[in-house]
């Protein structure tokens, strides 16, 4: 995956890089807001990371100009002093998501791998496959291997959000973000239980066991 | 309170200078401009009135010369005036033959000129012993009557009383006047300086603040008045700028000590790790593991550090919006619902419909799951956790989650709200202390307010409980 990093910080850039490449992904790095349209502009990216403050032009005006220009590129918007405001503001200029600073490496590559997803899966879908394991969106059925499994509303959420992003870890706070729908650090293993939970529903009884949890990052569905 | 230094330019400049002072003048010329008119009515009324006065006396003076003359003839007339002269000084009197030749009277001719028969009056002057015995110049009127026979009679009559009457009215309205004058120059002074006073008040306090000092503060006379606010809204401004800068101090000092001690465990852990890599003692990756946890609970004390000095800072909600949390309420029981279960707690919500808060949901929802937290973590398997959202009979929004553990005795309730303190039975459970001192300050910042009360009392050995509420104000 080819990632465009627009971040005035030198140092923080080029470690996020080397992380990104080791999770297999180039990127270009671009030291201010100019460069970084100049940048987008020229090449394609499947997702760019942005940070919010920046020298000539800064994220929300990157971001906003890119709009503009009809670049649907997916952008994951960096902020180091993350309030509420901040957020609003980013996700209003057009970012797809955001990250605030200081923040846990596995949670960039999450989102960045959420991000670069959402963009392959654009049509509507009404069916999801992840190996033995399907799932229909309209009749609300979860099969695994041919056998029907019951789930409440909120685990077919949780599940449906995991197939989508299949085979990527996703953080627990992702998943409060995305699922719940409410934005802030879930304090005890409140989210683990739900997972537990559902991984009862569709590993047991099979001799491989899907959702894995990734220590320090969050969980993974694979086939 | 620093005295108010001396104003930079001439204080009675500064007087007239003053806004106040201006207003009283220009208000004092349109007085002026209309006390001079009505002046001038009255000067003209009462002038009018004397001299009409005086005219009448004349007329009913000619009518009984002319009704002797008509009754008696010229004869009888000439001896009449005699008399009158000689007994009257008010009027002066004149008699001419139809030829002009004078047959009698105290003029030497007539003042008339150019007398064409018909009833005439004139204004003339008689000659009269003054002050000291000086001739002095008398104010007179007459009326020239030509009579039946063809002969002139001229009556006039001294108007001396009216002129003393006008001057009389003139010397009072000038009084008048100059007393307005000076009053009103009095009074502009007076209210330019109270204002100017007022006025130094406030600029110096400006002046003050913007040299640095932000303890300066603007004095309130005690008045109530425009003035008086003024003072109080800047004294108010100044104090919350003040608070808040005094909160961004204490943020930043409450981080570095909040994280240093983590951040030395965190070194700690690594230089072990390090001496036993090297040494091929232990599991490097184990350490890593455990150091990366370190780091994560760092981040999540920094960001609630941070949250908390925010909301403390900014002293209200950030995009805050009127909502019901009956959705919130429900979300937050559900997502603890399976923890509960599997730790063997009883779960519930009783929720109101219809109501409605101003304020930021995702605050608010991260203070809610700090309370379900800590009712989760404190209370004993077996008991009950109720979270609960309904209007009080005050007419607030309260919010509150109420558990059957232990509780948190009255006097430590106040201590377990401030940052870091925990109460010495949790000191083996996770956590550090933050939770509730957030909700107080998300409770704070949406004008409402943190309580810690009783739970449901004692019952099979547990309690006496907790029940933690965030009381909110109604939106309307």
């Amino acid at each position: 995956m080819k990632i465009l990093i627009v971040e005035d910080d030198q140092p923080a850039a080029e470690v996020m890089a080397r992380g990104l490449l080791d999770a297999g992904h180039t990127s270009t790095l671009c030291p201010d807001g100019l460069a970084g349209l100049e940048a987008a502009r020229r090449g394609s990216f499947d997702v760019m990371i942005v940070d919010r403050m920046m020298p000539c032009l800064d994220g929300v005006g990157l971001v906003e100009t890119l709009r503009r220009e009809g670049d649907e590129t997916p952008v994951l918007f960096l902020s180091a002093l993350g309030e509420i405001d901040d957020r609003v503001a980013g996700l209003r200029a057009g970012a797809d998501d955001y990250l605030v600073k200081p923040y846990a490496f596995a949670e960039l590559i999450a989102r960045v791998e959420a991000l670069s997803r959402r963009r392959e899966t654009g049509s509507v879908l009404t069916y999801l496959r992840v190996g033995d394991l399907e799932m229909d969106l309209i009749g609300r059925k979860v099969q695994r291997a041919s056998r029907e499994i019951d789930l409440q509303p909120r685990e077919f959420q949780l599940l449906e959000f995991l197939m989508r992003h299949a085979g990527q870890a996703v953080t627990r706070t992702m998943l409060l973000e995305k699922v719940w729908e409410y934005h802030f650090d879930p304090q005890t293993n409140v989210i683990d239980v739900h997972i537990s939970r559902l991984r009862t529903k569709i590993d047991k009884g099979f001799e491989h066991p899907m959702l894995e949890t990734i220590r320090g990052a969050g969980y993974r569905l694979d086939a | 309170m620093p005295e108010a230094p001396a104003p930079p330019s001439g204080g009675f400049l500064r007087l007239f200078r003053a806004a106040p002072f201006r207003l009283t003048l220009l208000s004092l010329a349109l007085f002026a401009f209309a006390g001079a008119i009505f002046m001038a009515y009255v000067y003209m009324a009462a002038a009018g009135e004397a001299r009409r006065r005086t005219d009448a006396e004349i007329r009913r003076e000619a009518d009984s010369l002319v009704a002797v003359y008509n009754r008696a003839g010229p004869a009888a007339l000439n001896p009449v005036l005699v008399t009158r002269m000689a007994g009257e000084r008010r009027f002066v009197y004149l008699f001419l033959a139809p030829d002009g030749a004078r047959i009698t009277g105290s003029l030497a001719q007539s003042p008339v000129e150019n007398f064409t028969g018909a009833p005439t009056w004139t204004r003339f002057s008689l000659s009269g012993p003054g002050v000291a015995g000086r001739p002095q110049s008398i104010p007179a009127r007459g009326l020239q009557l030509r009579l039946s026979g063809g002969e002139t009679l001229f009556v006039g009559a001294d108007a001396s009383d009216d002129r003393d009457f006008i001057v009389t009215i003139v010397r009072g309205l000038w009084g008048a006047g100059t007393l307005l004058v000076v009053l009103g120059i009095a009074v502009g002074l007076q209210a330019s300086r109270s204002f100017t006073r007022a006025m130094t008040g406030l600029t110096d306090v400006v002046t003050a603040v913007r040299n640095g000092n932000l303890a300066a503060r603007a004095p309130v006379r005690g008045a109530g008045d425009e003035l008086d606010q003024l003072a109080e809204g800047l004294n108010d401004m100044l104090d919350r700028l003040d608070r808040s800068m005094a909160a961004h101090r204490h943020a930043g000092d409450a981080i570095a000590h909040d994280l240093r001690s983590p951040l030395t465990r965190l070194k700690a852990r690594l230089d072990t790790a390090l001496l036993d890599a090297e040494a091929g003692r232990g599991d490097a990756r184990q350490a890593l593991g455990q150091a990366l946890d370190d780091t994560d609970g760092l981040l999540r004390t920094f960001s609630a550090v941070l949250a908390i000095s925010r909301l403390q800072a900014a002293g209200e909600a950030p995009n805050a919006v009127r909502f019901d949390p009956a959705a919130m309420v429900r979300d937050m029981t559900e997502l603890y619902g399976p923890l509960c279960e599997d730790i063997g707690l009883e779960i519930a919500s009783d929720v109101s419909a219809g109501l409605a808060v101003r304020g930021n949901p995702a605050f608010l929802a991260q203070a809610l799951a700090n309370l379900v937290d800590n009712a989760v973590k404190y209370t004993p398997a077996g008991g009950a956790v109720r979270v609960r959202l309904r209007r009080m009979a005050s007419g607030e929004i309260e919010i509150s989650v109420t558990d059957t553990g232990p509780g948190v005795p009255t006097a430590d309730r106040d201590r377990v709200i401030q940052r870091f303190v925990r109460l010495e039975n949790s000191r083996n459970l996770p956590g550090v202390g933050l939770g509730l001192s957030l909700v107080a300050a998300v409770a704070e910042a949406h004008g409402g307010r943190f309580e810690l009360g009783d739970g449901p009392g004692h019952f099979d050995g547990s309690g006496p409980g907790l029940r933690a509420a965030v009381v909110l104000p109604s939106a309307p």
